[in-house]
């Protein structure tokens, strides 16, 4: 019969001990209470927001946005989102934008938190050379360059500054800063990483070009000052003269290195996405490359155009058309190229797929195109000639002879062609388009037929049209955020 | 001794009553044995013969003998139970089974934490039992609810043999957290019924309101189905063996192009090429589709003594599904064990074992990413199976590879072991005070395999093959420790119950995927060269619980039920970790009342009344919902080295607290007629409030969106259950019909728009809105077919036509929310022979066919259904298709288009069965022997083109916002099957 009162009183005990047992600890996650303590949790937040580079919007989509928009590339591929894009019928509930968004948001967050919670680590070994400053500066050159990327596309965001604490929607609903409000604060955080970024961490080029450095935060302010709608051409050259004459030491290379997938960190590169293989690998070759190369036997996305091929072959251009595109057999019916199957071409300056796998990778920045980019900015001072100077270092090391500085216009659409050929597939058309006042002209003469029709496309290029719509998708979330002009 | 005896007679009667015995018109001796409904002999019964004083009694073992001639009429009564009129005729021996009359009112219901009279119940309880399950054969427990209970909704989300099926009692009460049911395996709480086996199952009790629910708090919002398993109940042991077979198939095909008009479309298009290289005429619907097979063997053994009852059983079941390489096989062992130690102890132990494994078919997904579905539908019958080097053929025009390709181009199987048991000590402390300490588990070991070899698919070429290896864990334990009080004083009758419980669950997981293989004959990944994914993660959650009940009945006229329970989640954050959920409910047995003793029609009559409050904390995967979780995992390569790098992944929100659901219920229970017709009736209001939603926020924040209390929605509705024994005696009818309204409102989610079930590219179709039930379409208002551009046409918000609407032209298009659904059950019987025939329905859904967009859009080269012959070709030609548009979805938006009417009624089930006869049974020493046939889906009546209405798109989401928001889509899903079963049930 005693068993039955030890019953009880195992009763009773159990009453107690509640709770503690329901107090668990996340075992697999961190927590915004304890992932920022030390310096390593310091450098961990630093990677993750590197790793935003590795986005989609990153891959392949600022591709689509700058080439394939502009009127160096089809859409290839099956998907009628990206055949929109290219054709420039452009709709404010597409898909690509609200990733494009959300993936450049999603960096800014990274950013957001690093400045948030860094500067109130206390670690010795963040003390040590700076290294508190330098990932704060880091952060800030990140920031700036989603920022960038989000003006450009989309005119005016909300600026975030700070990591999201509340899902009030009186927090959160954030309406648009100006187009001009952006570039301020974007130039504001790259003064900041400029000084407190080296020229370089060490002599290891896989660092340097990996991280934020000095030449990537004066190259990117160069090309905002270009970007911006007050553009400040005095400022332009001074940044790209920075880069230029960088203690880091940006050479030209051989053209042919620069994308041949054996050159990576490479002298002329300034800053690129990293990519190493297995789980930090690019699937975007496997999306672009043909059959031989890529193994599959699906259309291919991001077709080089025949205006873009034409472009090529009237400057006899071949060093870099045969770097740029790959002409191949196929079976699938082209609308541009060919009915039915037959030759067509591939955007090629990613050369190996490695199945999804690939360590192939897009420049941030090289020095390429900050020489045209002063050249640019020269010629809009007023020194064509001094700019020609600079177009035929580019020239020269793909064998095709010098340009003579005639007018400043003339110049400025030498340049313009320069800039196309030496940076086709590389994120820069459309953005040069619209700098130079040209994306309707440019839009709008051109004569691509599509072969089953025989009719000639009309892309029916607007002023408005060169800023995309704000995503619909984004609206519904966010009352307090606007369209843009020509879009409902 | 005593039972053999009786069964030696009972044989010995049924062989007399096959011989047909001559009868004379003088009076002769009149035999028989009475027996009550389990089969127990009825001593005392009273045997007269009508409009006489003649008659006579029953013996002991329950026979009786008198002098009665051949016109004569024998009355058979008992107290307790329904007259019976026989008139003799030319039979010497009149065997009678007394029906209980108050049967249905005195079967002991189990609820929660115990059991109940029927008649004692205050609450909404259903009760799904043993004669549901004979019915026919099930492989699943939500099969044999479906259509069974008011208010129980059973959401089949496809055909597939693996799939579970998803249950709502009395609608949708969350968005945010699970709306699926508690469900309760002998003590043990569980999700996941898939490995249960429906044979070893006794009965089922559905808790529906929150009075019944609420002693289960922290779970019970969502309602609670509580199975108990069979026990030993006979003295001798009892074998039986089930066994069936059938085939299924696909009760439906669809029409699509053939080669030539697939031709005709493509040239149209500007699709051009060599078409002698594609000169094949494949009927890819026959190819996928493919006559199922099913098999499944049950061997039981039970018994009981003064001191143990006993179940053991054991079976297999093997389910080859009607599309292709679909499978499913099941292994259950299963031992129920209760032993009294003493007058005051009893211990128990019921343990199950499955060993679960299936084969999965990629579904709801267009051909372009392998859904097998829709590439049976929008694959060219142009091209063959396979290319001459064995590679699959894609697509003429695009890679898109046949749907063989994925149904066999990847070798792959899920395997489960589970373990789910408890044992159990009940001590009599008093004879009215028992204490009851119960401790279970759920142990689960899983184990996902993929292999896709680096030769015959374009994908597996391209990633040098694919392996994978995925396990997960799931341990979960509870403890409960209750004591019990139930005493009768006079007239007043006291339970109380007072416990408490604890519970954790802990989910380990593993993941290893590795590319690079050298060939297929290693399909395991040690075999691949690149590893892209090896890492494992743990997570836990805990629940502690008080909880306490008094019952109190007085003359068995004036009920009430009063419940407490307070719950403790880790899902929560300190401030808010507790919920605490009372309810009440009362009930009046008018029919009890003085004043109603007259009324002899009615038998039965009794108003019940209840309110309480539930909660829910079932966030899925997000274990710590409360702590803005900071995720590993966003590694980058710096300096060629791979450095560990993590990223915000959630919002903290140190306020998020319970869900609550309250509810109110009246219900009225009425039995007339010698309780040969019952009727129930129950409405119910449920008002969800602090709705665990994941609110959709700016993506300018960098998260997606927030876990957040926050809104209403409110479920309210009617439900009614008439029960009928229409015919009594050699010919039986009975009839059970059931129906159910509910209406949904989402009544606050501040302002959000939720979108969800985005396909094809177009975007979202369902959407939960304020004002609006959950999961209505949204999208444009088709305006028909330009006759000059041959263009869609849209109506904007000013209900003009346009052929680009705004975003903000889109409204509500559709409510996949049925009006109601019903089931309908006959059962007949004459003699040996069973006829049971359940109907099953649902009326004023709607449905959005998105396999549509797939098969009529003429965008690419998929090939299309037969309705694009009607597409528009020349100017001022009407038609409702419009014309082809390469690469362009603007005439294929979601809109009214795809919208069609979702009702249906099938006949679910159809089951002839014959029990051989007893005398044959002698012969072979058998005690029952029951052989079978069964149609299930044998009829389907509706208006749904597409393959079948049963089905859901996101039904089996692991995402609750999905699963709860996005109802009625059909987007390329495994259709219900049509199946033919042959069974035979044996016990000896």
């Amino acid at each position: 019969m005693q068993a039955r009162y030890i019953v009880l009183c195992v009763l009773a005990l159990s009453l107690g001990a509640c709770s503690k047992f329901v107090d668990l600890t996340p075992i697999s996650d961190a927590t915004t209470g304890n992932a920022y303590q030390s310096a390593s949790d310091a450098e961990a937040a630093l990677t993750g927001a590197y790793d935003a580079f590795q986005q989609e919007y990153y891959v392949w989509d600022n591709i689509n946005f700058t080439d394939v928009v502009s009127d160096n590339y089809y859409a290839g591929g099956d998907n009628p989102e990206i055949f929109a894009l290219d054709l420039l019928n452009l709709s404010p509930v597409n898909s690509r934008l609200f990733n494009a968004w959300s993936q450049l948001y999603t960096g800014i967050a990274r950013c957001n938190i690093i400045l948030q919670k860094v500067p109130d680590i206390t670690d010795p070994k963040l003390e040590a050379n700076n290294r508190k400053e330098q990932i704060l500066g880091e952060a800030a050159f990140l920031r700036a360059y989603h920022y960038y990327q989000l003006v450009k596309t989309f005119g005016g965001v909300p600026l975030v500054l700070e990591p999201a604490t509340s899902a009030d929607p009186g927090q959160t609903n954030i309406p648009r800063s100006t187009d001009a409000e952006v570039y301020t604060q974007i130039i504001k955080d790259l003064e900041f990483a400029l000084s407190r970024l080296p020229d370089a961490y060490s002599d290891d080029a896989s660092v340097n070009k990996a991280r934020a450095t000095k030449g990537a935060v004066n190259a990117l302010l160069a090309k905002v000052y270009a970007q911006k709608a007050d553009r400040d051409y005095n400022k332009v050259l001074e940044y790209c003269n920075a880069v230029i004459s960088s203690p880091a030491g940006y050479q030209l290379i051989n053209y042919n290195f620069l994308f041949d997938g054996n050159h990576y960190n490479n002298d002329e590169s300034i800053m690129e996405v990293q990519y190493t293989g297995g789980a930090e690998a690019n699937y975007g070759p496997q999306l672009l490359l043909p059959p031989s190369l890529s193994g599959d036997t699906w259309r291919k996305f991001v077709t080089p155009s025949k205006d873009l091929v034409k472009a090529f072959d009237d400057e006899h251009d071949n060093i870099r058309k045969n770097t740029t595109v790959l002409f191949e057999n196929v079976t699938w019916t082209d609308e541009y190229w060919a009915i039915g199957g037959g030759s067509v071409p591939f955007a090629y300056k990613w050369k190996s797929a490695s199945g999804w796998a690939s360590t192939n990778r897009q420049y941030l920045f090289r020095l390429g195109d900050i020489i045209l980019l002063k050249a640019e900015a020269l010629n809009a001072l007023g020194r064509p000639g001094d700019a020609a100077v600079e177009v035929n270092k580019i020239r020269a090391r793909v064998s095709l002879p010098g340009v003579t500085a005639t007018t400043k216009e003339a110049m400025q659409l030498i340049i313009e062609k320069e800039r196309r050929l030496e940076l086709a597939q590389e994120g820069q058309r459309w953005d040069d388009l619209r700098r130079y006042g040209r994306a309707e002209t440019v839009m709008n003469g051109l004569n691509e037929i599509d072969l089953r029709t025989n009719q000639r496309v009309n892309y029916n290029m607007t002023k408005d049209k060169e800023l995309m719509p704000i995503p619909q998708l984004e609206r519904d979330r966010n009352k307090q955020l606007g369209q843009n002009p020509g879009y409902n | 001794m005593f039972i053999r005896m009786q069964k030696k007679v009972t044989l010995l009667v049924a062989f007399l009553l096959l011989a047909v015995i001559y009868a004379g018109a003088q009076d002769r001796t009149v035999q028989g044995h009475i027996k009550d409904q389990q089969g127990n002999a009825l001593p005392g019964v009273s045997v007269a013969i009508k409009n006489t004083s003649r008659g006579a009694m029953t013996q002991a073992d329950g026979n009786y003998s008198l002098q009665a001639g051949p016109a004569d009429t024998l009355v058979f009564s008992y107290i307790g139970y329904l007259s019976q009129e026989v008139a003799v005729g030319s039979r010497a021996t009149i065997d009678i089974t007394m029906q209980d009359q108050n049967k249905q009112l005195n079967e002991v219901v189990v609820v929660g934490y115990g059991t109940q009279r029927k008649k004692d119940i205050t609450g909404a309880v259903s009760v799904v039992g043993e004669k549901e399950f004979a019915s026919r054969p099930n492989t699943q427990l939500g099969s044999v609810l479906q259509g069974k209970a008011a208010g129980v909704q059973v959401l089949s989300s496809s055909g597939k043999p693996s799939a579970g099926l998803n249950i709502r009692i009395r609608g949708t009460n969350s968005i945010g957290a699970s709306s699926n049911p508690l469900y309760v395996i002998d003590g043990v709480p569980t999700t996941d019924t898939r490995s249960l086996n429906p044979a070893d199952i006794e009965s089922v009790s559905v808790l529906k309101d929150a009075a019944s629910a609420a002693i289960y708090g922290a779970s019970g919002a969502n309602g609670v189905v509580l199975i108990t398993t069979r026990k030993g109940k006979t003295g001798e042991p009892r074998f039986e063996f089930n066994a069936y077979g059938g085939y299924s198939s696909v009760w439906k095909r669809l029409d699509v192009l053939n080669a030539s008009q697939y031709r005709d479309l493509m040239t149209e298009m500007g699709y051009i090429t060599d078409w002698n290289k594609y000169n094949q005429n494949t009927n890819w619907q026959d190819e996928v589709f493919r006559k199922g097979t099913s098999q499944n063997y049950q061997l039981s053994v039970s018994g009981k003594n003064d001191k143990t009852t006993y179940y053991l059983s054991g079976g297999w079941v093997q389910q080859n599904g009607a599309v292709r390489s679909a499978t499913m096989d099941r292994f259950n062992f299963k031992v129920n064990l209760e032993q009294k130690v003493n007058n005051w102890l009893t211990m128990g132990t019921n343990v199950a074992y499955s060993r679960w494994h299936d084969v999965d078919v990629t579904d709801n997904i267009g051909v372009d990413k392998g859904g097998v579905l829709l590439g049976a539908l929008a694959t060219p019958p142009v091209i063959g199976i396979y290319n001459p080097d064995g590679t699959f053929t894609s697509n003429p025009f695009q890679d898109w590879e046949n749907p063989v390709a994925s149904t066999d181009g990847a070798q792959r199987g899920y395997k489960q072991q589970r373990l789910l048991g408890n044992v159990y000590a009940e001590v009599y402390l008093l004879p009215e005070l028992k204490f009851r300490s119960n401790f279970g588990i759920d142990y689960n070991n899983s184990v996902y395999d993929y292999f896709l070899d680096p030769f015959r698919t374009s994908y597996g070429r391209a990633k040098q093959g694919i392996g994978q290896n995925n396990t997960d864990l799931v341990n979960y334990w509870i403890a409960e420790n209750t004591l019990s009080y139930n005493k009768t004083f006079g007239k007043h009758t006291i339970g109380a119950l007072a416990g408490v419980v604890a519970q954790k669950t802990k989910w380990e997981s593993a993941s290893i995927e590795k590319n690079g293989f050298s060939g297929g004959s290693i399909p395991t990944t040690n075999a691949g060269s690149v590893f892209v994914t090896a890492q494992n993660t743990k997570s836990e959650k805990s629940n502690a619980s008080f909880l306490g009940r008094v019952n109190y009945s007085f003359e068995d006229k004036y009920l009430l039920t009063a419940n407490f329970r307070a719950d403790a989640s880790s899902a929560f954050g300190p401030d808010h970790r507790w919920g605490y959920f009372p309810s009440v409910s009362v009930g009046w047995r008018i029919s009890q009342e003085e004043f109603m003793k007259g009324v002899t029609a009615i038998n039965d009559l009794k108003l019940r009344a209840g309110w309480g409050l539930v909660g829910n904390d079932q966030l899925g995967d997000r274990r710590y919902a409360w702590l803005g979780l900071v995720g590993s995992g966003s590694n980058y390569p710096i300096g060629g080295v791979v450095l560990p790098g993590n990223s915000p992944s959630s919002f903290e929100n140190r306020n998020l607290k319970w869900e609550a659901t309250e509810q109110y219920n009246v219900g009225v229970d009425v039995a007339v007629l010698d309780s040969r017709l019952s009727f129930s009736a129950d409405a119910y209001v449920k008002n969800t409030s602090d709705l665990l939603l994941n609110v959709p926020v700016p993506k300018s924040t960098g998260f997606d969106v927030s876990t957040q209390n926050i809104g209403k929605i409110q479920n309210k509705g009617l439900e009614f259950l008439v029960s009928s024994r229409n015919f009594v005696g050699e010919f039986q009818w009975e009839t059970d019909f059931n129906i159910s309204f509910n209406r949904n409102k989402v009544v606050d989610i501040v302002g959000q728009d939720i979108f969800n079930a985005n396909v094809a590219n177009r975007g979202s179709i369902s959407l939960a809105r304020e004002g609006e039930p959950l999961g209505v379409f949204y999208g444009y208002v088709a305006a028909g077919v330009d006759p000059e551009t041959g263009n869609m046409q849209y109506l904007d918000k000013t209900g003009k036509k346009t052929f680009m609407p705004a975003a903000d032209d889109r409204r509500i298009i559709g409510d996949p929310n049925p009006d109601f659904i019903y089931g309908l059950t006959n059962n007949f019987s004459y003699k040996n022979i069973h006829l049971s025939i359940f109907l099953q329905g649902s009326q004023g859904n709607d449905m959005f066919n998105a396999s549509r967009i797939e098969t009529e859009s003429m965008i690419d080269p998929r090939n299309q259904s037969t309705a694009v012959l009607r597409r528009w070709k020349t100017a001022g030609q009407v038609t409702d298709i419009p014309k082809a548009t390469p690469n362009n979805s603007d005439n294929s938006r979601i809109s009214t288009r795809y919208v069609e009417n979702g009702s249906y009624m099938r006949v679910k089930s159809a089951t002839l069965s014959y029990d051989l006869p007893a005398s044959l049974l002698n012969r072979i020493k058998l005690q029952r022997l029951r052989v079978y046939v069964t149609g299930e889906n044998l009829f389907t009546f509706t208006k749904y083109t597409g393959f079948d209405p049963e089905v859901n798109y996101l039904g089996n989401s692991t995402n609750a916002t999905e699963a709860n928001t996005s109802m009625g889509v059909d987007f390329g899903t495994y259709p219900q099957t049509r199946n033919l079963i042959v069974g035979l049930n044996v016990s000896f």
